[in-house]
């Protein structure tokens, strides 16, 4: 299976810092590709807590 | 029988379509996350054949319309409703077979990765990539096979959240072996025919199999073919198979929200958790991503009109026509055209109304085109006195989904009651018919327009 680039999965947990929709991760990554994002997701929902609110954002929960 | 011999499969369907005209493809590179917005632009379904990044063409916008649905199943149009009632009537049993295309490639173990799949981002507010068109086939030792249409959210390559939250077949399964803290066996079909896609989302009773169904709406048995890792029986041509197992995780892990069936955003909700333990396919697959609201609701809309029919026809009135119309989400609004007698106006929208879902219905006498608005706003306009032909009726069943019961107001495990109204447009007792003459244009057979413009 394909490990996730970790220059990405880093650049989408800063921006899991704050409430974000799945929209603003694409939107954050769009010179990459959509299947790299996922590969990144996939690592993040693996290892980290995420945190929703009732519309749906993420953030990272502290640890 | 349907076009195309035994067992007409998704892409035989898919080649009808566009011989028809409904399917178009597309050959410029597409981001997954854009195909949804060009379904909604496209006049036709399409077929993404370069989905950048990928070697899996994309389908989506099959069941849109009217006329696409018709289509897809190579029925009329005005005859969805009677052909799916006398599918239902005359349920045939699958065939299992040892070999199906659907496992032509087998993917299992350390290999699984679903982004080998084109799962798309719908929606602006959705909570992840999603497969909508997935079709859920599992086991129970008391109620056997069943089939649903469930949604399933990415959340990592080898997992994904499914919505179980609302009543169904499958959640009864699950809760049975949750409640021995065991995973449930589950296999996803995506990229089925229409026939088992909407044979899934009938509701039909516990303990009868769906893929029956499927076989009285095809006139034959559908093959099935058992999966590779789990004992769950799959339709045998469909493009891509999920096996894997519904974790006892219970209802806690977040997944949502979804651009859902009656065309608003849903909310956040806390489900179970798919597993996948394989993917198989077809050599050259094609991955369907099916459309909210409006081909969710088309999968439904001809169940809907058998529904409407047949409970007239125990009110013992003759039904001329029955219309789930796209703005009620081929559903909760119904325009029904009877033969009528004395009072069966008011009758028939009684007896409509007291369909769980339908939520607003006009009747109209048999002359009016209930496929034409204009001639039912026409029959709406001059049949109806408002005073005496709506019939409104309170404290009715209703759904969570529409904001107007104002859900979130109701305590844990209280369901919601609406308010329904019907028109009553058919001519009013005591009007002569000839008070309604249409006028006609002289001489209007024997004028040909092609021969003056």
């Amino acid at each position: 299976m394909p490990e996730a680039d970790a220059r990405l999965v880093t650049e989408i947990l800063g921006l899991l810092r704050q409430p974000v929709f799945f929209r603003d991760v694409l939107l954050a990554a769009r010179d990459q590709p959509y299947r790299a994002i996922l590969h990144a997701w996939s690592e993040i929902r693996s290892h980290h807590a995420l945190a929703r609110d009732e519309l749906g954002r993420y953030w990272l929960e502290k640890q | 029988m349907a076009e195309g011999g035994a067992n007409e499969d998704f892409r035989t369907m898919l080649a009808r379509m566009e011989r028809d005209g409904h399917l178009r493809r597309v050959k410029k590179s597409i981001r997954p996350e854009h195909i949804t917005a060009l379904c909604g632009k496209a006049p036709a379904a399409i077929m993404c054949e370069a989905v950048a990044g990928y070697d899996i063409p994309v389908v989506g916008g099959l069941y849109w319309t009217r006329p696409r649905t018709a289509s897809a199943l190579g029925w009329r149009e005005g005859e969805l409703g009677a052909r799916f009632a006398a599918g239902v009537s005359r349920p045939i049993a699958p065939e299992t077979v040892n070999t199906g295309a659907c496992q032509e490639i087998v993917i299992t173990g350390d290999d699984v990765d679903l982004t080998v799949l084109p799962i798309p981002f719908m929606h602006e507010r959705d909570g992840a990539p999603y497969i909508s068109a997935g079709v859920a086939f599992a086991n129970d030792p008391q109620l056997g096979p069943n089939a649903g249409c469930y949604r399933l959210m990415f959340r990592t390559q080898r997992e994904m959240g499914i919505d179980l939250f609302t009543a169904s077949d499958l959640r009864r399964y699950y809760q049975a072996a949750l409640d021995k803290n065991k995973p449930l066996p589950v296999a996803v079909a995506i990229g089925v025919h229409v026939f088992e896609h909407m044979a899934a989302a009938y509701k039909a009773p516990a303990g009868l199999n769906e893929m029956h169904i499927a076989g009285g709406l095809r006139g034959e048995p559908l093959w099935m073919v058992r999966g590779k890792t789990v004992d769950v029986m799959v339709p045998a041509n469909a493009e891509i198979v999920l096996e894997g197992e519904l974790l006892p995780n219970g209802w806690t892990a977040d997944e949502g929200p979804f651009g859902e069936f009656a065309g608003m955003q849903g909310d956040l909700k806390y489900n179970p958790l798919f597993r996948v333990t394989a993917i198989t396919h077809r050599k050259n697959p094609i991955f369907y991503a099916l459309q909210m609201p409006w081909e969710n609701d088309w999968l439904n809309g001809p169940a809907t009109e058998a529904a409407c029919a047949r409970i007239l026809g125990l009110a013992g009135i003759q039904v001329a026509a029955v219309r789930a119309t796209e703005g009620g989400c081929c559903g909760w609004s119904i325009v029904a055209a009877i033969k009528k007698r004395a009072g069966e106006g008011k009758n028939a929208v009684a007896a409509l109304l007291s369909l769980p879902v339908v939520k607003q219905v006009i009747v109209t006498d048999d002359d009016i085109n209930i496929y034409n608005s204009d001639e039912v706003e026409w029959a709406v306009t001059f049949r109806c006195q408002a005073d005496k032909d709506i019939v409104i009726l309170s404290g009715m069943k209703g759904k969570h989904v529409d904001p107007s019961v104002r859900p979130w107001d109701l305590g844990p495990g209280e369901l919601p009651t609406t308010s329904k109204f019907g028109i009553d447009a058919t001519i009013p007792e005591g009007i002569p018919a000839f008070r309604y003459e249409r006028i006609v244009p002289a001489f209007q057979a024997g004028i040909r327009a092609e021969d003056y413009l």
